[in-house]
């Protein structure tokens, strides 16, 4: 009796052994724990979710999806528990554009997460991710814009000779805004063919405008959070986006454009320059779904008149909040979820990642593989999210701001609107909300 | 003294029977529209709950009768429901009678012709977001390839050609509501008067106009009371393809306030502007119900 009970104890042991998931990281051990989480939904961000049953394995802890929605319905819900004080959740999603929102609901993560693996992680990423000097979200991945281009347009002779006699310079992908403004006006043969886009509505063309302003080198707000945007700088900014759609170098419909009708338009082979976001650069070179794969060519987002390049950057991320019951599960489940091992898997399918090591390792792999364009595109986001990132104000009224300039940026672009107009209506509006707001 | 007992129970039944639906209604109804009509007279904020409890009176309301924009945004839609319905009562009409005169496959063609109310409005709206798209959308490739013109026409920018496209979203996704409703009249119709009608020599026109249209007219103001309230509160569909925009163009009440509210988490000044909806929604419904209740009266109906 006793031999058996060994002999099955010992063998129960050995089964057990075996069937431990060979987990490199130690993620701590909280059987019986159900962690309450909120997480982004969409086709992007999901297959992420799939790896989940690896971490309550190790754990022993179960997770509860309690919604799972897009971004946008996120925002409303989470807005509607603070409204309701029914955060009864620990780890919800979260993005460094709607993070000043939200207050003080999600903790601090430098006392949380081990500070080695904070240092794994790219110490700009890091910084964008804290508000008012705390920590409020873990990075998960980033994202930035450059120049996506059709190769062909560039090595055509004619084309070249042409632009040579037009303009005076050599035609070759661009280096800054002005450059850009002149080849699109070149290539555009409306409606079969436009030289540029850019989406034209919501927080996108606020986005787009801003990271021109400061290219330019101008600024949303002064050191009193007094707006400044209508500046000569702003002006200039707004009038790129003005001069491009009167000599309709861009689709009409840009007004009304969001992500989806740049990245589809890209993709139709209708436009020759974008810039747009590292995450659209499988699909662009996918001949499933583009006409113009195996032509597209990246490079740095063009400079400004103020010699910086348009960097505007966000990074989708994961929070813990402050009520959160077992802060030390919802610190391993985020350290899991940002895990050398889940980012590279990203990477691979073409997000950009925040930890250091996977830049270095996913770059190796591709050119192991003579990926090229994944290889060279990488290479080219990983030196704008080092050098060139920039966030917009991490400040709660960004998004008020916003909603009340840009449809006085649309306005301008329309024609309704000269752009001093324009932003001289939008700044009066946006000083008012933030002496409202208190900033001064 | 039993006989005390045995009135009162008698004259209370029908109240203790009415109880729980006055209960549900109140929570559901009443308490939400209270609780809306306080956070109106505050300058609630969804990211500060405690501004819940700050009284300012009337100010939000001043604020938006003294906002331009917001008068252009409730005259713009108005002006929407007016020509939407309209259309859509017209088109309803005459796929109703169409659809009636068939003898061969009518239930088949009945069920599809009620696909277009299966599905979401934000469906919707994306389906002709992407045909509307100027650049790679279905309808303005079909018109440059049948040489129809050179241009790509800006459906989703141009002011007018915003509103019109929004429209055709609109009528596409409710016609078959009037259709199934006027056709459910049209089945209802009794024949009598029809065939008396034809006996006495009326033509084709006269019939309609004297007997079927006065018949079909009650269905008709049921179907527009309900629909006036859908596309009085019409958020999705414009939301996706529009946004209110370019440069507020299509800004329509709903909106509006889904911006102010939730965007900038400005709920009360949103609470107060959903308030003037809810009464614009009420005349509306009142206007319909009294052209109703003449519409039986004209045909001997009960009041």
């Amino acid at each position: 009796m006793k031999r058996r009970t060994v002999t099955s104890l010992l063998l129960g042991g050995a089964l057990a052994a075996l069937a431990i998931p060979a987990m490199a990281q130690d993620y701590g051990s909280f059987p019986g724990y159900t962690l309450r989480v909120k997480l982004i939904g969409g086709a992007q961000y999901e297959p992420l979710y799939a790896e989940i049953p690896k971490w309550e394995a190790a754990t022993g802890a179960k997770v509860e999806i309690v919604s799972s929605k897009n971004h946008f319905e996120l925002d409303k819900e989470i807005k509607q528990d603070i409204a309701a004080g029914t955060l009864d959740w620990c780890v919800g999603s979260n993005h460094t554009s709607f993070a000043p929102q939200y207050g003080e609901i999600y903790t601090d993560l430098n006392g949380l997460i081990a500070p080695e693996v904070i240092a794994d992680f790219v110490p700009l990423m890091i910084q964008h991710s804290t508000v008012n000097g705390r920590l409020v979200q873990l990075p998960r991945h980033s994202d930035v814009s450059n120049l996506f281009y059709q190769k062909s347009l560039y090595e055509d002779a004619a084309k070249k000779t042409a632009f040579k006699e037009k303009y005076g310079y050599d035609l070759a992908p661009p280096e800054t805004w002005v450059q850009v403004k002149d080849q699109a006006m070149f290539f555009s043969n409306p409606p079969d063919f436009y030289g540029f886009q850019f989406v034209g509505k919501d927080e996108a063309v606020t986005g787009r405008f801003y990271e021109m302003l400061v290219a330019n080198g101008g600024a949303m707000f002064d050191d009193n959070w007094v707006p400044t945007f209508n500046s000569a700088a702003g002006v200039e900014s707004l009038q790129f986006f003005v001069d491009l759609y009167n000599a309709k170098a861009v689709p009409a419909g840009v007004p009304n454009y969001t992500w989806d009708d740049t990245g589809l338009g890209f993709g139709s082979g209708s436009i020759a320059m974008d810039l747009d976001w590292g995450g659209w650069s499988s699909y662009f070179n996918d001949p499933a779904n583009s006409k113009v794969a195996g032509n597209v060519g990246v490079i740095r987002a063009p400079k400004g008149s103020g010699g910086k390049r348009t960097g505007w950057s966000g990074s989708h991320s994961f929070s813990i909040t402050e009520g959160c019951d077992n802060k030390a599960a919802a610190a391993s489940f985020l350290t899991f979820l940002t895990s050398y091992d889940n980012q590279m898997v990203e990477a691979r399918k073409g997000l950009l990642p925040t930890r250091a090591q996977v830049w270095v390792d996913a770059i190796a792999e591709f050119e192991a593989a003579a990926n090229t364009f994944s290889a060279e595109t990488m290479k080219t986001f990983q030196a704008s999210m080092s050098e060139d990132a920039f966030t917009p104000p991490l400040i709660a009224e960004w998004i008020e701001v916003s909603n009340v300039l840009w449809p006085k940026l649309q306005a301008a672009i329309v024609g309704d609107m000269t752009a001093q107009e324009a932003l001289d209506a939008a700044q009066a509006d946006a000083a008012v909300i933030m002496t409202d707001a208190g900033y001064n | 003294m039993i006989r005390a007992l045995t009135t009162r129970r008698t004259e209370t039944t029908p109240f203790l029977l009415l109880l729980p639906a006055v209960v549900t209604m109140l929570f559901v109804v009443a308490l939400p529209l209270v609780f809306s009509l306080w956070t109106s007279l505050t300058p609630y904020k969804l990211t500060k709950p405690d501004t819940l409890y700050d009284f300012i009176g009337l100010r939000n309301y001043v604020r938006i009768f003294g906002d331009w924009d917001f008068w252009v945004a409730f005259l713009r839609t108005i002006g929407f429901l007016t020509v939407a319905l309209n259309v859509e009562f017209v088109l309803g009409l005459g796929i109703a009678l169409l659809i009636n005169k068939i003898t061969w496959g009518q239930r088949a063609l009945r069920t599809i012709m009620m696909f277009p109310m299966m599905f979401s409005p934000i469906l919707v709206g994306f389906q002709f977001k992407f045909l509307f798209n100027d650049n790679i959308g279905v309808v303005n490739n079909a018109l440059q390839s049948l040489g129809l013109t050179d241009q790509a026409i800006p459906w989703l920018v141009d002011a007018k050609l915003a509103m019109f496209s929004i429209t055709l979203a609109e009528v596409w996704m409710s016609t078959s509501v009037f259709a199934i409703l006027l056709l459910a009249g049209l089945f209802a119709m009794p024949r009598d008067p029809l065939e008396a009608a034809r006996v006495d020599g009326c033509n084709p026109w006269q019939v309609f106009r004297h007997i079927t249209l006065p018949f079909l007219m009650p269905f008709a103001y049921i179907a527009m009371a309900i629909r006036s309230l859908d596309v009085a509160r019409a958020y999705d569909l414009v939301a996706v393809m529009t946004d209110g925009g370019p440069a507020g163009r299509t800004e329509l009440l709903w909106t509006l306030i889904a911006r102010v509210g939730y965007d900038e988490a400005k709920m009360g000044q949103a609470n107060a502007m959903a308030y003037v909806s809810t009464i614009l929604s009420i005349l509306f419904t009142w206007y319909f119900y009294r052209k109703l209740v003449a519409a039986r009266r004209y045909m001997g109906g009960a009041e």
